[in-house]
């Protein structure tokens, strides 16, 4: 038994036995025919069509990781276009084609020819090998697959594993992720990657058990290895004892459905994060309190045209009747700058994570959107369990920006009004992500029904650090004290204001408000929501019945006492690092 | 026509950087060629190409020279050297950043 350690993502636990995932390997081509045989014409056809889907694919992927994760990933793949779109490489290898080679041996070698002359450059330049390897990868694959009359743009296996696999691979895209059956995968382990990584939130909202970052010895590791994935305590335990297998819980704590108070009486509403259709019947199955965080991006990408009034009215309205009795927090649309959508011709911006995103486009540029949303929105709160729906406004940072959108959805239900349309007015509150608006916190509460804090970008902003930026990991990370104190003024934004009939409240919808470990700070800084992604939501509510709130008041107490990190850390019992 | 600049992006003519610059080169008829001062005409590759651009592994502080060719020639070498010659604010690639941090070699 050897255990090695990485990186928890996902904090569940399975056994299984390891498959290495290797995209590149099931891309052995045919045999190479005599060039009088090869029908010229035919391969450049095909060669122009799996440009067209490769081209497609990486769009796609580009808009995922757009979605999930901003900006940085995204740009990657905008070079990986390039290279697709390269006219040396097409030109060189429509000339071999034009000789008498088939479209696959042609990309295969110029490809091959153009990593080679990367891997013998020095510095940076290797990572441009992998790029090109990935498109190579992807054309490769629809030319191969062509063959059998199927397209697709990833080996099949991938979302076909039989059960009890324990996935390995180097990293694992977000679309590989995204494709993968979680009752079939046991758990994935990678020797690179982190935990706020695209391919790791993925994970984590499948529920499947994830260990990141396990280095180099991930390697040694043979195919049928049987493997226990602890992503709970961030180890990979290779050939378990029985002991060690029993003793790890292998099974997703079972869903709590009812909702919870602390061990004194104090009520949390644990909600999920969903960022897409398929994601809302498992929020409700993990016993998920409602949704604190419905993101509504998913509907305007892998179009050509924004969504309609009756496509979003539709979508929030399903939301909706998966938690009749419950809250469903909608984020108006956020995106502008890193996340892009190629049909709304957004700006390119030097520093796009400062620049036009958010409230900021809806309320100007892309106003048309906003109205369009707005009206969706207030004619589902006047459906059938509508009274649950909130309505959430991303990047504010200015009171304007709140008088205006409020006034928006006032001119909004005018509209409806007039066209004799039903509607209702759903609460409405903002989303704090920036140090403005944790500064401006109890204005903002005047003004609206409720604040949810969102810490990836909320610690981000604090710390001036690049969430996508590895150089600066250790500056994003919510348990600094400049960060913690943030979330405590907004917190507190709403004491002493009752008298003035304000019963607004605070939630967090970071990956903050998912960690158990942390839930007893959180309930001590006056949060009265948490949500997450759904499968830490059985674990965080378990956690809440042990809390008692005074003592968790005290807890929050010294952990904004504390100077540094290290500190916060050690007050909450957490290892250094 | 043509311009020989000094590299200013930090990250040199890698990443980001090198994907504006083939970004700018294909908005232009005119042919845009790249590649280091001292290596003469035959070290210049078309600046349209993600491949040969990042295939120079030209580094910040080096100095290349940029020719174009066609109607918009003028346009296309200001554009070009623009970018050659200014700092990509923000956007560098996290271990370019990282690297540049660690020198204490802050563009701003």
């Amino acid at each position: 038994m050897r255990v090695l350690t990485g990186v928890g993502s996902t904090p569940l636990s399975g056994v299984g036995a390891a498959r290495w995932y290797r995209p590149e390997a099931d891309l052995t081509l045919p045999d190479r025919p005599d060039p009088s045989a090869v029908d010229a014409e035919a391969e450049l056809a095909r060669f122009g069509d799996a440009r067209d889907a490769a081209r497609e694919a990486i769009r796609d992927a580009r808009d995922w990781a757009a979605e999930r994760v901003g900006g940085e990933e995204a740009a990657v793949f905008e070079a990986h276009e390039q290279f697709l779109d390269d006219p040396e490489l097409v030109e060189d290898i429509e000339a071999t084609i034009g000789d008498g080679t088939p479209a696959e041996h042609a990309v295969s070698d110029r490809f091959a020819a153009a990593v080679e002359q990367f891997e013998a450059l020095e510095g940076p330049m290797a990572e441009r090998a992998d790029d090109l390897r990935d498109v190579r990868d992807r054309l490769l694959r629809v030319l191969l697959s062509a063959d059998a009359g199927a397209v697709a743009d990833r080996p099949d296996a991938i979302g076909d594993l039989p059960a009890g696999t324990v996935l390995l691979a180097e990293r694992l895209t977000p679309s590989d992720t995204a494709e993968l059956d979680p009752d079939a995968v046991a758990g994935i382990a990678t020797v690179a990657g982190g935990r706020t990584a695209h391919a790791a939130i993925i994970a984590r909202s499948l529920s499947i058990p994830a260990v990141v970052g396990v280095g180099e010895r991930l390697r040694e590791i043979a195919d049928g290895t049987e493997l226990l994935v602890d992503g709970a305590d961030g180890r990979v335990v290779v050939d378990p004892d029985a002991a060690t297998r029993e003793g790890a819980d292998t099974d997703a704590p079972p869903a709590v459905t009812e909702r919870v108070s602390t061990a004194d009486g104090r009520p949390i509403e644990v909600a999920a994060n969903v960022g897409s259709e398929a994601e809302i019947a498992p929020a409700a199955d993990r016993g998920a309190d409602g949704i604190g965080l419905f993101r509504t991006e998913f509907l305007f990408y892998d179009r050509e045209a924004p969504p309609t009034e009756e496509e979003q009215h539709e979508a929030v309205t399903a939301a909706l009747s998966a938690f009749p009795d419950d809250r469903v927090v909608v984020r108006t649309l956020d995106i502008g700058g890193d996340k892009r959508v190629p049909y709304l011709d957004l700006p390119e911006e030097t520093n796009p994570f400062l620049g036009r995103r958010g409230i900021r486009l809806s309320l100007d540029e892309h106003r048309d959107l906003f109205e369009t949303q707005l009206r969706a929105l207030l004619r589902a709160a006047a459906t059938e369990g509508g009274e649950g729906l909130a309505v959430m406004f991303p990047l504010v940072s200015r009171i304007e920006e709140v008088e205006a959108a409020v006034s928006a959805v006032e001119s909004v239900a005018a509209d409806l009004d007039g066209e004799g349309v039903e509607h209702a007015v759903p609460e409405l509150g903002a989303m704090v992500e920036t140090p403005a608006a944790a500064f401006l916190a109890d204005r903002l509460v005047d003004r609206l029904d409720f604040l949810s804090i969102g810490t990836n970008d909320l610690a981000q902003y604090v710390m001036a650090a690049d969430r996508e930026n590895d150089g600066v990991a250790a500056y994003h990370d919510p348990l600094h004290p400049a960060v913690l104190r943030a979330i405590d003024r907004t917190a507190s934004a709403t004491e002493g204001t009752d008298a003035a009939g304000t019963d607004a409240w605070v939630g967090m919808c970071g990956e903050m408000a998912g960690d158990p470990e942390l839930t007893e700070l959180l309930v001590g800084l006056g949060l009265d929501e948490l949500s997450m992604s759904a499968v830490t939501a059985p674990a965080v509510k378990e956690r809440v019945r042990e809390i008692d709130s005074a003592e968790a008041s005290a807890l929050a107490d010294e952990a904004l006492a504390c100077e540094t990190r290290a500190e916060v850390r050690d007050v909450l019992g957490l290892d250094g690092e | 026509m043509e311009r020989t600049v000094t590299v200013v992006p930090e990250a040199g003519l890698h990443a980001r950087p090198a994907s504006k610059l083939v970004q700018a080169a294909n908005r232009f008829d005119a042919d845009v060629s790249i590649g280091r001062a001292d290596d003469g005409d035959e070290g210049l590759v078309r600046a349209d190409s993600m491949l040969s651009v990042s295939g120079l592994n030209v580094a910040h502080g080096e100095s290349v020279r940029v020719v174009a060719e066609g109607p918009d020639a003028a346009d296309a070498l200001d554009a070009v050297c623009d970018l050659l010659t200014s700092e990509v604010d923000g956007d560098a690639n996290g271990e370019d950043d990282a690297e540049s941090a660690a020198d204490g070699g802050d563009p701003t």
